[in-house]
C-alpha cells in the first residue's frame, strides 16, 4: 500500500521533476536544493523583515498609516521590501510543500530519518502562525478577516475563559497592547521558535545543505525582485470594525484554511489540522520499514582513522576510546539507530581495498549483507562474463533504476549500496588487472542521492581531493561518471554507457 | 538555450507565486448580505439559593473555613435566542465555563443575514426556565450591505444593546 503510494507519488513527481531537469543542470536545479532553498528565503524575509520593522507603528491607530507609507510614498524601497517580505514568504511555502512531497515519494523519511521528518511537523505549525500573524499587523480589512477568524479558531479550544473574537467587535475595544502582543509573536517569539526548529531539524545530519548555490540564490532573489516591481503587494482598505470585509484577495499560501473556519466550524478545522499533522508524525512508522543489517566494525582491522565517522551522512559513526587493549587511541563506534546501511564508512576505510591478498578482505567497518569481499567477488565474476568490446565495468547504486536500465541492456554490472559505498582502489583494481577496459559510475546526483552524500564523496575521493583518494597511476579518461535523478527516465543511461564506450582510448594505443 | 529554459522555470514559479497569493478572490459575505454578532460573556444565577449555617454547622468546619453562608458554586445555563420577525436567526444553550461549571457562559456567534430592514429580537434566560427569557429586547433596525450589526449584554446595566 505504501510502497504503491510511494511510486504513484514519485511519477507525479517526475512530472515537474521532468522539465526543470531539462531546464536546469543538476547544480542549478533548485529541486535538489528544496530545503536550503527555504532557508534561503527565511533569509529573504527576515532582512526585509528587518527594513519594514524601521518604519512600522505597533499601534492601532498608526499600523495602516505606516504600511501604507511604506508601500506608497517609500514605494522604490520600502514597498519592495514588503513585496518581498511577502512573496518570499509564499515562496518558502511552495519550497516547503515540495520538500515534505519529495521526501516522502522517495522514502526518504523513515528509518533513522524518523527524526528529521518528525521534526519538521512543528515547524510547519510555526510558519502558519508566522506569516498569519503578519497578515495581522497591516491592519487592513484582510488582517480583520484574519484576525477575527482567527481568534474564532482560538475560541473553539475549551481553555480560554472570554471570547477572543469579541475583542474585534468594535475600534473601541482594541488596543495598542493587542498589537503589541502580535508584533512580539510575529517578531520575536516566533521567529526564535523557527530559528531552534531548524536547526533541530537539521542538526543530526552530517553537513547538511543549508545554503543552495550563489547563482541559484541570485537567480531566486532576481526572480522575487522582478515579481515585487511588476506586482507590488498592496493593502486593502484599512480595518473598520463596524463593517464586515467582503470581497478579499487572500493569500491563500497561508490563509487557505480562514474560508474552512466560516463553511465549516472552527472544531472540524482543528480536527483536520491535528489529524494532518498526527498521520506526518506517525507516517516514518505507518508501516515501520524493514530495518537492514547495520555496518560492523572489526577491530582487528580498525586503527580509529576516523574517515568514517566523518564521511557518514547520518553521524551514525562516533569514535570512542580504544576497548582492545591495542596502542591506537580510538575505535569507531556504529550507533544501531543511525546506521541507514549505505556503506559510505565502507568506502572511506583504507582498509577495504580488493588488492589485499596475503589475509581476507575483512575491513575495519564493512557491511555484512554486502561486504567488500564481496563486491569483489562480483568483480572478478563479471570480468569474465561476456561483454561488448571495449569492456565496461558499471557500478551502479542499488536504489536506482538506471543500473537496473543499464543491466538489461547487457552491461556488465556490479552494485553497491550507495556510489560512495565503493572505495576508490575498487577501480584501481579493475584497471589495473585488466577487470576491464573502462568503469562507469553510475549513481544518484548530488541532491538526489538517498544516501545525501554519495555523489560528493565519490567525486571528491576520484579527484584526489578527499581520503580515500584514487591512486595517481589510475587513468581518470577511463572512469565516467553519471549522476542521475534516480527512478526518472529522463536520460538514457544505456546511451551514455555507448557514448563512453566509443570515447575510451584504445589500450594498444597507450602502450 | 539552458539559460532560456532556467529563465522560463524562475519566471512560472514567481507566477504561482504572484498568482495564489491574491487570487482566487474570497468573498466572506454576499454584496447584499450584512452580519449580526452576538457576543458577550453572562455568569448566569447559580443554581441554589445560599443557605446561612448554624452554629452548630460552623463548629464542625475547621476555623479558617468558618463562613456565615453556604453557596452551591455551579451556574445554570445560559439560553440564548436571536430573532429576525418570525424567524430564529440563532438559539443556543451555553454551558458555564470552569471545571466546577461556576464561570462565565461565552457567547459568540456570527450570524449571516440579507440586507435590509430587521424586527430583531434577542432575549436570555440565565435562570435555568426552559421558557420565556429574563432579558429580552426587540429593536426595528437597517442593517445595510456590509455592516456588521453587534449584539452585547451590557453587566453594568443588565440590558442588552444593539448597535
Amino acid at each position: 500500500m505504501i510502497d504503491r503510494l510511494h511510486r504513484v507519488g514519485r511519477g507525479a513527481f517526475q512530472l515537474l521533476q521532468k522539465p526543470l531537469s531539462r531546464a536546469f543542470d543538476s547544480e542549478q536545479n533548485p529541486l535538489n536544493y528544496l530545503g536550503a532553498l527555504t532557508i534561503y528565503f527565511c533569509w529573504i524575509v527576515l532582512i526585509s523583515g528587518i527594513w519594514l520593522l524601521i518604519f512600522f507603528r505597533t499601534s492601532v491607530s498608526a499600523a495602516f498609516g505606516s504600511v501604507e507609507y511604506l508601500t506608497n510614498e517609500q514605494w522604490y524601497l520600502g514597498g519592495i521590501m514588503r513585496s518581498l517580505h511577502r512573496y518570499a514568504s509564499d515562496a518558502a511555502i511552495i519550497t516547503i510543500l515540495l520538500h515534505v512531497i519529495k521526501e516522502f515519494v522517495f522514502n526518504r523519511y523513515r528509518l533513522n530519518r524518523w527524526f528529521n521528518w518528525v521534526t519538521g511537523v512543528p515547524l510547519v505549525w510555526i510558519i502558519f502562525p508566522l506569516g498569519i500573524t503578519g497578515y495581522w499587523l497591516v491592519w487592513d480589512e484582510l488582517a480583520q478577516y484574519v484576525a477575527i477568524s482567527t481568534a474564532e479558531l482560538l475560541d473553539s479550544i475549551p481553555i480560554f475563559t472570554d471570547s477572543m473574537a469579541g475583542n474585534f467587535m468594535s475600534d473601541d475595544v482594541l488596543s495598542d497592547r493587542f498589537f503589541t502582543l502580535m508584533a512580539f509573536l510575529h517578531l520575536i517569539g516566533l521567529p526564535i521558535f523557527l530559528v531552534f526548529g531548524i536547526w533541530l531539524h537539521i542538526f543530526r545530519l552530517n553537513g547538511p545543505r543549508i545554503n543552495p548555490p550563489r547563482r541559484m540564490m541570485a537567480a531566486a532573489l532576481l526572480a522575487m525582485l522582478v515579481l515585487s516591481v511588476i506586482y507590488p503587494a498592496i493593502s486593502h482598505e484599512k480595518a473598520n470594525l463596524a463593517i464586515a470585509p467582503q470581497a478579499l484577495r487572500l493569500d491563500w499560501f497561508y490563509l487557505h484554511v480562514f474560508p474552512l473556519i466560516q463553511r465549516w466550524s472552527p472544531g472540524s478545522v482543528w480536527i483536520l489540522l491535528v489529524g494532518i499533522s498526527v498521520v506526518l508524525t506517525i507516517a516514518p512508522w505507518a508501516p515501520p520499514a524493514r530495518k537492514t543489517t547495520v555496518a560492523v566494525v572489526d577491530l582487528d582491522n580498525c586503527n580509529g582513522c576516523r574517515r568514517c565517522a566523518d564521511d557518514c551522512p547520518f553521524g551514525a559513526i562516533e569514535m570512542v576510546l580504544r576497548s582492545d587493549g591495542t596502542n591506537y587511541t580510538h575505535q569507531a563506534e556504529v550507533d544501531d539507530e543511525l546506521c541507514i546501511s549505505c556503506g559510505i564508512c565502507v568506502g572511506a576505510c583504507p582498509t577495504a581495498t580488493p588488492f589485499r591478498s596475503r589475509s581476507a578482505l575483512v575491513p575495519g567497518i564493512d557491511l555484512p549483507n554486502r561486504s567488500a569481499a564481496d563486491i569483489r567477488q562480483d568483480i572478478v565474476d563479471q570480468a569474465v562474463a561476456t561483454s561488448n568490446e571495449p569492456r565496461v565495468m558499471v557500478f551502479g547504486c542499488r536504489d536506482d533504476r538506471q543500473t537496473e536500465i543499464v543491466r538489461k541492456s547487457g552491461a556488465n554490472v556490479v552494485t553497491v549500496r550507495c556510489m560512495a559505498h565503493l572505495q576508490p582502489s575498487y577501480l584501481d583494481f579493475v584497471l589495473s588487472r585488466d577487470k576491464a577496459d573502462g568503469v562507469m559510475l553510475l549513481g544518484c546526483e548530488d541532491g538526489n542521492c538517498n544516501y545525501r552524500l554519495g555523489a560528493v564523496w565519490t567525486e571528491a575521493r576520484i579527484a584526489r581531493e578527499r581520503d580515500p583518494r584514487l591512486r595517481k597511476r589510475t587513468d581518470t579518461s577511463r572512469i565516467a561518471m553519471g549522476w542521475l535523478a534516480p527512478w526518472s527516465n529522463i536520460s538514457d543511461p544505456a546511451k551514455k554507457l555507448d557514448a563512453f564506450r566509443t570515447s575510451l582510448p584504445n589500450k594498444d594505443d597507450e602502450v | 538555450m539552458k539559460l532560456l529554459g532556467e529563465v522560463l522555470a524562475w519566471a512560472c514559479f514567481v507566477a504561482v507565486v504572484g498568482l495564489l497569493s491574491v487570487w482566487p478572490r474570497y468573498d466572506t459575505i454576499q454584496e447584499d448580505q450584512a452580519i449580526i454578532t452576538v457576543t458577550f460573556s453572562h455568569a448566569a444565577n447559580r443554581i441554589g439559593e445560599c443557605r446561612t449555617l448554624t452554629q452548630e454547622d460552623l463548629n464542625k468546619l475547621p476555623p479558617n473555613m468558618r463562613k456565615p453562608t453556604e453557596c452551591p458554586r455551579e451556574r445554570h445555563t445560559v439560553r440564548i435566542e436571536l430573532r429576525s420577525g418570525d424567524s430564529v436567526l440563532y438559539a443556543e444553550v451555553l454551558a458555564p465555563s470552569g471545571i466546577w461549571s461556576d464561570g462565565k457562559s461565552n457567547i459568540y456567534r456570527r450570524v449571516i443575514v440579507p440586507a435590509r430592514t430587521h424586527d430583531l429580537f434577542v432575549g436570555m434566560n440565565d435562570s435555568g426556565g426552559e421558557r420565556g427569557f429574563d432579558f429580552e429586547k426587540s429593536k426595528r433596525t437597517e442593517i445595510s450591505p456590509g455592516q456588521n450589526l453587534v449584539v452585547r449584554f451590557d453587566e453594568q446595566l443588565r440590558q442588552f444593546t444593539i448597535q
